[in-house]
């Protein structure tokens, strides 16, 4: 091997190795680019309750029509988290192209999850209405397009008004 | 001195070193120039009857057998030398040596010249092997300053590791740990889990490793289950004649997240260890104890670390010809258990899109408890100079208790193993291998329930020498019944030729291999994020054809290539099965594979007088293949381009080297597949001074502290410095 063989390898070796890894990288304000799904800012009401577990952000693209539909919520198998209240937060929830007919963010309380007692672990928190009607579900309707995100999808979290699995399935037990 | 281009016939041959009567090797090893080396290593390869020379660099072999062994001399820092004697019975005979100083020795993983190779089941050279093997030396181990196989293991040709699992070219993946592609052993004793299948690197104390042997492709048809992608053979130390003692003392400190936002503590990381070994050996005789522990504040947050080990080594040589070991291990570990890394809104995320070193706070303290160990029996008899055997049981136990915050999980393994070998030369030319092995594994445990798998199974495996080559044929058989019920038969065989020629010698093979399901993966049921993870008892045994056309040659006095094409078919891999009409989870047999590629190394001692450099390449091209709705795309955590480049210098005692590591950017990953990735980076340096007994070495990992993950928000460590000294006796 040659001096400048040799010299050329290690510089390639240098100049490989110094280049950067992972950065940080400041929580976007906007859907990414390049990002597909949808994103939005939610907004805290009340108080969280000590119990929490967590407070994360799904999608559905049917509204689920019996308990067994709940888990055919997007994205799988870990879907974004949401801070336990505090400022309006900016979140980036990532979808499949598609059509969703329900954006909604569900507290879960401490304890092991199964679908046996999911209804008295989970709880919705809050969705997305076009409407601006916080109440009624099904009306916010959300297209996500190939290669894009969907912008604007807010909402608010209300810990006081927190409904069970079986507000939407009746009856409770 | 003689220094012999050992014939081709002599090795694999052990079977001549018999006799009634004992014979004696004696001499002397010095260095050149530097007069008599002291502890330096003296082995008769094939029986492995070793010594240390004392403090005139004498030595003394006595109860060889008689015939034409092969006696090799090494001592860190020098060119290893071969010698071949021929001893009558009730004669002593010399054998001298005097060691060329070199860095070839501690070459990283591409070692030139003779190397025998027990992988495969047998001793033989390294270029005769029909499949690629990678050897790392104890001298590497040394010269790493490692603290377990793995650290080691991991930059060998065609070797990744991905936090803990290991892949040879690409053959596992990243499974959590579920179900290794890849058979580790312990001295030839088969040392993955009972339950999960996957492997515990800190089995054996690093201090007791002598060598690692890595064969690349399908190992089926020798070793059967979990040998689908390699094996990974962990070679524990000979204890020499005489008192010898060892003490190792570690210390270190974590690099702080190179960014302020990224800080999490007001304070540097550390670690620290100690492990003490002594030894004392007759010639009828020979016992050695291990025993320490390290500790780790861990380089993130939630990652503190306790590790404690010992192990024993008993060794009884009654005969010339026959060997009783008798070995063992325990490891306990408790850490804290740092899941994954939090994003926005899973922490304190200072306004971040993620914060690497820190944990989601739904995982806060989260704790494992692990203890493992083993103890194995081997009796070796040369029973005449055409027939050896060895006969051999072992057990293995883990244990595992898993702390999370409403979800507490525990189970305990066992894997009972047993083995009767024979290794025959019934003509001129020809060796032939067979064995029966049984194995037994169960499990209690509240997530994989209690449940047991017995496997029985036999092989053989001839190699015939034609000409200048040499063809090899082989088969295994193994049954595998599950909680008691019926059987279900696996056959893996394998063809191979090595052909010497002017350009070096050729090898190609074609092998079947196989891996069982693990009893976690037919029985686990538990839950994950919500989904019922429920047991799958029809699940069925994955299979692979592995084929490799390779050549090992020298194209220059200092520099030897090895490069090697591989293509792996593989069925019915086992995969997790999310149905979300259910809300289930069920491991199944789905997927097919394509893992395709060149292996290439060239390693040049030296380069100049006191360098030697070395380079290791591999191409890796892996697609799963389209199934029911899922079509053809890659394969998860497999990196097309994996680059190794390693350089050491040596002056006179002081050594100084490293090692970059290149791992392209997976195409495809699981789990978070919309998260940044990059490519893995990793450069690390190393020095190292001896002194009479003491030896220093200072490692200094991923120097570039480059921030990079290879698992699913699971942060790689970060700059590392270590410090090593060793103290022999």
């Amino acid at each position: 091997m040659t001096t400048r063989t040799r010299a050329a390898t290690f510089a390639l070796a240098a100049a490989v190795a110094c280049n950067q890894g992972l950065e940080p990288a400041l929580a976007p304000t906007s859907c990414p680019q390049g990002f597909v799904g949808v994103c939005g800012t939610v907004s805290f009401v009340g108080q969280v309750p000590e119990s929490t577990a967590k407070l994360f952000v799904v999608a559905f693209d049917t509204f689920p029509k019996s308990q067994n539909d709940l888990f055919k919520f997007k994205p799988q198998p870990s879907p974004p988290n949401l801070p336990l209240g505090g400022p309006a937060f900016f979140y980036t929830l990532p979808l499949p192209p598609g059509r969703y007919e329900w954006v909604l963010a569900v507290w879960q309380k401490q304890g092991t999850l199964s679908p046996a007692n999911a209804d008295s672990l989970l709880r919705e928190t809050g969705f997305y209405s076009d409407k601006g009607d916080t109440t009624e579900h099904g009306s916010g309707i959300v297209i996500v397009n190939p290669g894009t995100g969907t912008d604007s999808i807010d909402f608010v979290v209300d810990f006081n008004t927190m409904h069970r699995v079986c507000f939407y399935f009746p009856p409770c037990p | 001195m003689k220094r012999l281009a050992l014939p081709a016939a002599a090795l694999g041959l052990w079977g001549q070193v018999l006799g009634a009567q004992d014979a004696v090797v004696y001499g002397t090893v010095h260095g050149e120039s530097v007069g008599p080396l002291r502890s330096a290593e003296v082995v008769v390869i094939g029986p492995n009857l070793g010594t240390l020379t004392d403090r005139g660099g004498k030595y003394r072999l006595s109860r060889v057998a008689p015939g034409v062994v092969i006696v090799r001399a090494r001592f860190i820092g020098y060119v290893p030398a071969f010698d071949t004697v021929s001893v009558a019975a009730g004669d002593s005979v010399e054998a001298s040596f005097v060691l060329r100083p070199s860095v070839t020795d501690g070459l990283p993983f591409v070692v030139v010249g003779p190397v025998v190779v027990t992988a495969a089941k047998r001793s033989q050279l390294l270029d005769q092997a029909i499949t690629s093997v990678a050897v790392v030396s104890d001298t590497e181990l040394a010269r790493r300053a490692v603290n377990t196989v793995d650290e080691a293991v991991d930059k060998a040709p065609g070797v990744q590791f991905l936090y803990g699992q290991v892949n040879i070219r690409g053959s596992t993946g990243y499974v959590q740990g579920l179900g290794s592609r890849v058979l580790m052993l312990v001295d030839g004793v088969p040392a993955n889990q009972g339950d999960r299948g996957g492997i515990n690197w800190d089995l054996v104390p690093l201090e007791d490793v002598q060598r690692v042997e890595i064969v690349k492709g399908a190992g089926s048809s020798l070793y059967g289950s979990a040998a689908l992608g390699g094996v990974v053979n962990v070679l524990t130390r000979d204890i020499a004649p005489g008192f010898h003692a060892r003490v190792r003392a570690t210390g270190g400190s974590y690099a702080n997240p190179p960014y302020d936002v990224w800080r999490f503590r007001d304070y540097a990381g550390a670690e620290e260890g100690l492990d003490a070994t002594g030894s004392y050996g007759t010639e009828l005789v020979r016992a050695s104890v291990t025993g320490g522990g390290w500790h780790s504040d861990g380089y993130r947050e939630q990652d503190r670390r306790d590790h404690w080990q010992t192990a024993a080594k008993l060794d009884w040589r009654p005969l010339a010809a026959m060997r009783v070991t008798a070995s063992g291990s325990w490891a306990s570990d408790q850490y804290e258990t740092p899941l994954i890394w939090c994003t926005r809104g899973g922490c304190d995320d200072r306004g971040q899109a993620y914060q690497p070193f820190m944990i989601d706070t739904a995982g806060r303290g989260a704790f494992t408890r692990s203890d493992k160990g083993y103890v194995s029996l081997t009796l070796e008899r040369t029973a005449s100079a055409r027939l050896a055997w060895q006969a051999r049981g072992s057990w293995l136990r883990t244990r595992f208790n898993d702390y999370q915050p409403g979800n507490d999980d525990a189970g305990i393994a066992n894997r009972f193993g047993a083995e009767l070998r024979a290794l025959a030369h019934p003509a001129e030319g020809r060796v032939v291998t067979v064995g029966a092995e049984g194995a037994r594994a169960d499990v209690t445990s509240d997530i994989f329930g209690d449940h047991a798998q017995n496997e029985v199974a036999a092989y053989g495996e001839s190699e015939q020498r034609v000409g200048r080559a040499r063809l090899t044929a082989g088969a295994r058989i193994d049954y595998i019944a599950v909680d008691g019920g019926g059987l279900s038969a696996v056959v893996s065989p394998r063809v191979g030729a090595v052909l010497e020629t002017s350009a070096g010698a050729w090898r190609a093979s074609a092998g079947r291999g196989f891996r069982g399901p693990s009893l976690a993966e037919r029985f686990v049921s538990t839950v994950v994020s919500g989904l019922v993870v429920i047991p799958n008892p029809d699940l069925h045994p994955e299979t692979a054809w592995s084929f490799e056309l390779g050549n090992a040659a020298r194209i220059a006095p200092a520099v030897h290539a090895d490069a090697a094409l591989f293509w792996t078919e593989a069925h019915d891999l086992i995969e997790p099965n999310v149905n979300l009409s259910t809300g289930q989870i069920q491991f199944r047999n789905v997927a097919r594979a394509r893992l395709a590629g060149l292996d290439v190394s060239l390693a040049a001692s030296p380069l100049t007088p006191r360098l030697t450099t070395a380079l290791a390449y591999t191409f890796l091209y892996a697609r799963g293949l389209a199934h029911d709705t899922v079509p053809e795309r890659p394969l998860a955590f497999r990196p097309t381009h994996l680059v190794t480049l390693s350089a050491d210098y040596q002056w006179h005692t002081v050594s100084a080297g490293g090692d970059f590591r290149y791992t392209s950017r997976f195409e495809r990953v699981e789990l978070y597949p919309g998260d940044e990735r990059v490519a893995g980076k990793v450069l690390d340096l190393r020095v190292g001074v001896e002194r009479g007994p003491l030896s220093l070495r200072g490692r200094l990992a991923n120097a570039l502290n480059y921030i990079y993950n290879q698992v699913p928000r699971t942060l790689a460590p970060v700059r590392t410095l270590s410090v090593t000294l060793t103290w022999t006796y």
